[in-house]
């Protein structure tokens, strides 16, 4: 009876060691003896066609890829994310505007529009663990699983991969020399600095206080240390995770990062609220006011937010390194850069009203 | 006490009771007989107020029925159903004790002199070894003394019995019979009950009342109103009745 | 037989006191370190000014590991009582505590809440109310068939499968981070519970417990057969609903603030039952300490047994079930 607990608490922890081998070896896609033929996010052989022309994509951050490649041509239909919760939709592009809606939240799918739109390649994303074969089957057309799942390598790789297939190369290599440059900017800035003093940061993500994700790299790339980086995802290809108030007690973190990617009606925790809560009051952020939003994550990753990510969060954690970062100007930089928007940041800005504002 | 009916009307869709003047005295044991479906245990639900019967059409003492709250019918009246039916297998005592509830304002749980009563009353019907048993052990017999038990824990001064003998073997039938007798003629309780034997209800009761699909053919004494005639005419069946020092004993279906 | 009451009584008095032991030796559990006498310390420094104590010690015991222990003292306490309680006025010992559609009205009430209402209106209120309106509305259609359960358990399934579909409805509009929540929510957990919860929801929870222990014995009487009640002079319609709406207040106060807690109301009145027996003026009392205990216990093993939070929802059938056959196949007699 006394042992007892301690198997189940051992038993526990290997299954969920195994969960987390699996689902962490981040971007697995290998091109095998045929050019055409991949094995996608969920080990699904899949082979393209020859011709990509018509393509739907029902995973924002391919979507957001193909744009920034200058292909918007060939979505012919978009996701509910994009449609609902993407703030720069709007302005993206034109014939964006008029793109059929394809799917809802709860993974269903307007089937018989889709057959109408005829595409030659479906993107899904590899948290809707059934629909890309479900798709497949009952549609002939190839599907593809395909994300960074929140890596920036893989992010990296899967703008070159799809840059191939699009013929796009030179611009992929563009796009991913540009957001190499401005990472090597931050990190080699850091790298100057010692001893560098790294932050403590414990991130309230996915509008709960206390859930919180174990794998964040625009953390790790800023200078900081993500204190959940120890625990283990509590689900298959999620790097989300849950904690007790408490356990943010105990690691009493310099910093607290709330996911601020929601509009100001949509968000359930904001950094006044945190200050108000007198549980919370003990901890060190707390005390020295150290709460910020931060874009947290989109659908993975918009590339071009997840830059801005970075930089905005190596000002946060080391103001008096990064002081000659504009924060918006350089972010105006990167949208126009990638998606020929010329105030993209400024608009995001004025849409999201982060009332600590964007680092001074 | 007196139950006195007048006009009592009941409807069920496909059955009516009416009985238009009947009344049942204090210290008598009066036993309802009649075929199945005569309106007996119907007859015995109006009185006792577990059915909707119109104002005006049984008094008790003088006092219409349907004006009493259910606590203070409950203090006058206790209604002995056929079988207990219970889900939990209550200890005796426990059982009896809920006889008390008549008594106790909502939120209360008997006290000392409520568990007395119910000790009184166990003891009365010779189960003063039980109280601590499970119902669920108890054989039929011994199931329908507790509930009689319970009644007396109630402390009504009318007691309605509904087939208190049904399955039961020829000595638990008597026990139960000489225990209804027992409470008449002691603690001059108005009694009763249906039966289905027409032999031990014309032994052990003052009255009788015959009633078929829902009326009342015949009341009075037994010696008086059983005749082979009035069974012939209620059963649908011939009886022959035989008379031995007193008792009567019947022959059904018998050929002349 | 004079050794065996002892120790009966002896068990019932040890039942009764288990959870506030629990409670205390649970203060000393989580994720944060402290010793048995910083614990001390800290419960003791609001009233021995020469104590002091990290401000963090203080809020940990006072602020969270309090709450959460009084939350699922009360929560525990709740569920069982009620289920106790409708499992005799339903005389049925199949019946929980969500059968008239409370956890269903619950679930959908929180979701409209989480996907479309926002912060103006918190899940727990939108839970509390919605819950409210399925026992009502269960109540109202069944009418004045009151003599008949079976219909009212009947309106009980119908209108949780209404809810059921509705809050599919919900989910199908919700977004993925909505959907995050609301199944958070469903599963059950008490891990952001603050002495606001215990201040809205534990009124309600304390009120409908305290009017269930003090018609415990009625209760009794109430789980005869309906002619019986009557008979025994019992207002059956007025007590029937006084039980209802007792119970319902007290689970949807407590569905209200940790969501959707399954098995508890099942398997905790059984559990005492086994114990003690059936009668209702011990299992009602023993249903809210056992009951309390038991998700206290439970909550226990959420915080401490890995990194994350198990919802407790998930572990109260995973130790409730168990435990219940293991006690099941041990017991091999009729114990209702």
């Amino acid at each position: 009876m006394v042992n007892r607990p301690k198997k189940f608490y051992l038993m526990m922890s290997l299954l969920l060691l195994e969960i987390c081998l699996f689902s962490l070896p981040s971007f697995s896609i290998q091109k095998s003896k045929h050019p055409f033929k991949i094995r996608d996010n969920l080990q699904r052989e899949v082979v393209l066609p020859h011709q990509i022309k018509r393509i739907l994509s029902l995973q924002p951050e391919i979507t957001r890829i193909l744009i920034a490649l200058g292909q918007e041509k060939k979505l012919i239909g978009i996701d509910y994310f994009i449609h609902r919760y993407d703030h720069l939709y709007p302005l993206l592009k034109p014939r964006l505007r008029d793109l059929p809606l394809v799917s809802l939240s709860s993974e269903s799918i307007n089937w018989e529009l889709l057959l109408r739109l005829k595409p030659d390649l479906i993107f899904t994303s590899p948290s809707e663990t059934h629909l890309a074969s479900s798709l497949q089957k009952k549609t002939g057309i190839p599907t593809l699983v395909l994300s960074s799942q929140g890596r920036l390598t893989s992010l990296l790789e899967e703008i070159k991969l799809i840059g191939q297939w699009v013929n796009q190369e030179k611009r992929a290599a563009y796009l991913c020399g540009f957001f190499q440059d401005k990472i090597k900017m931050v990190v080699s800035t850091l790298a100057r600095t010692a001893p560098l003093q790294k932050p403590r940061v414990y991130l309230a993500f996915w509008s709960s206080l206390t859930r919180t994700p174990v794998d964040y790299e625009p953390v790790k790339v800023a200078g900081g240390i993500n204190l959940a980086e120890e625990l283990l995802p509590e689900d298959l290809g999620t790097v989300g995770t849950v904690v007790s108030v408490e356990k943010i007690l105990a690691w009493n973190p310099d910093i607290i990062l709330l996911h601020g990617n929601y509009l100001p009606e949509e968000r359930k925790i904001t950094p006044a609220l945190v200050f108000q809560d007198k549980r919370l009051s003990a901890i060190r952020a707390v005390k020295n006011k150290q709460v910020y939003y931060t874009f947290g994550f989109w659908y993975w990753w918009d590339p071009a937010q997840v830059l801005v990510e970075i930089m905005y969060l190596a000002k946060i954690f080391h103001p008096e390194i990064f002081t000659r970062i504009d924060l918006e100007k350089e972010g105006n930089q990167v949208y126009q850069i990638f998606y020929s928007l010329p105030h993209g940041f400024t608009y995001l800005q004025q849409r999201l009203k982060w009332e600590n504002g964007w680092s001074k | 006490m007196n139950i006195k009916i007048k006009q009592l009307k009941f409807n069920y869709p496909n059955f009516s009771l009416e009985i238009s003047d009947l009344s049942l005295t204090e210290g008598r044991v009066t036993t309802i007989v009649g075929p199945n479906g005569a309106g007996k245990t119907t007859l015995l639900k109006c009185l006792s107020g577990l059915l909707t019967i119109p104002p005006g059409s049984v008094f008790i003492n003088g006092s219409d029925l349907t004006t009493l709250k259910g606590g203070q019918r409950a203090q006058l009246i206790s209604y002995v159903p056929q079988e207990m039916t219970s889900i939990f297998n209550y200890k005796v005592l426990d059982f009896v004790l809920m006889g008390r509830a008549a008594y106790l304002p909502l939120f209360s749980p008997p006290g000392e002199k409520d568990q007395q009563l119910a000790r009184e009353a166990l003891t009365y019907i010779g189960l003063n070894n039980y109280a601590q048993r499970s119902l669920f052990e108890l054989s039929s017999g011994e199931r329908r003394l507790v509930l009689i038990a319970r009644a007396l824990a109630q402390q009504a001064q009318i007691l309605f019995l509904d087939e208190p003998t049904t399955f039961l073997d020829p000595k638990n039938e008597i026990e139960i019979l000489q225990l209804i007798k027992k409470l008449s003629l002691e603690m001059k309780k108005t009694i009763v009950l249906t039966l289905h034997n027409l032999e031990v209800a014309a032994a052990y009761s003052e009255r009788l009342v015959f009633l078929k699909k829902g009326r009342v053919i015949a009341w009075g004494e037994p010696a008086e109103i059983m005749t082979e005639s009035l069974l012939a005419k209620i059963y649908d069946v011939s009886f022959k009745i035989i008379d031995w020092q007193g008792h009567k004993f019947l022959l059904k279906g018998h050929q002349e | 037989m004079k050794s065996k009451f002892i120790s009966s009584q002896r068990l019932t008095w040890i039942m009764l006191l288990l959870p506030f032991g629990l409670l205390l030796f649970s203060l000393g559990l989580g994720p944060y370190p402290l010793s048995p006498s910083d614990v001390i310390k800290t419960l003791l420094s609001p009233f021995i000014s020469a104590i002091n104590v990290p401000e963090a010690f203080s809020v940990i015991i006072f602020r969270i590991r309090l709450p959460r222990l009084c939350l699922a003292f009360l929560v525990g306490a709740a569920l069982s009582v009620s289920g106790a309680s409708l499992q005799a006025l339903f005389k049925n010992p199949l019946i929980n505590e969500y059968i008239l559609g409370l956890s269903s009205g619950a679930a959908f009430g929180a979701a409209l809440s989480l996907v479309f209402l926002g912060q103006n209106f918190p899940p727990q209120l939108a839970a509390f109310i919605l819950a409210v309106v399925a026992v009502g509305g269960v109540l109202l259609i069944a009418g004045h068939s009151e003599t008949h359960l079976i219909t009212l358990i009947l309106t009980g399934v119908i209108m949780t499968a209404f809810f059921s579909a509705l809050l599919s409805l919900v989910e199908y509009f919700a977004s993925p981070y909505a959907l995050q929540s609301l199944f958070f929510w469903l599963m059950g957990n008490l891990s952001l519970a603050t002495w606001k919860d215990i201040i809205l929801a534990g009124p309600l929870m304390t009120f409908g417990i305290i009017v269930l222990l003090l018609l415990r014995w009625r209760l009794n009487v109430l789980s005869l057969s309906d002619d019986q009640v009557k008979a025994l002079g019992i207002n059956l319609r007025l007590e029937k609903i006084l039980v209802i709406l007792a119970a319902t207040l007290a689970t949807a106060a407590a569905t209200s603030v940790v969501g959707i807690i399954g098995w508890v109301g099942l398997i905790v009145p059984h559990l005492v039952r086994m114990m003690v027996g059936p009668d209702n003026r011990l299992v009602i009392p023993l249903s809210a300490t056992v009951g309390a205990s038991f998700l206290i216990l439970a909550d226990d093993l959420t915080r401490n047994l890995a990194s994350f939070e198990i919802p407790i929802g998930i572990l109260t059938s995973l130790i409730g079930i168990p435990l219940f056959i293991v006690l099941l196949k041990k017991t091999q007699r009729v114990w209702l």
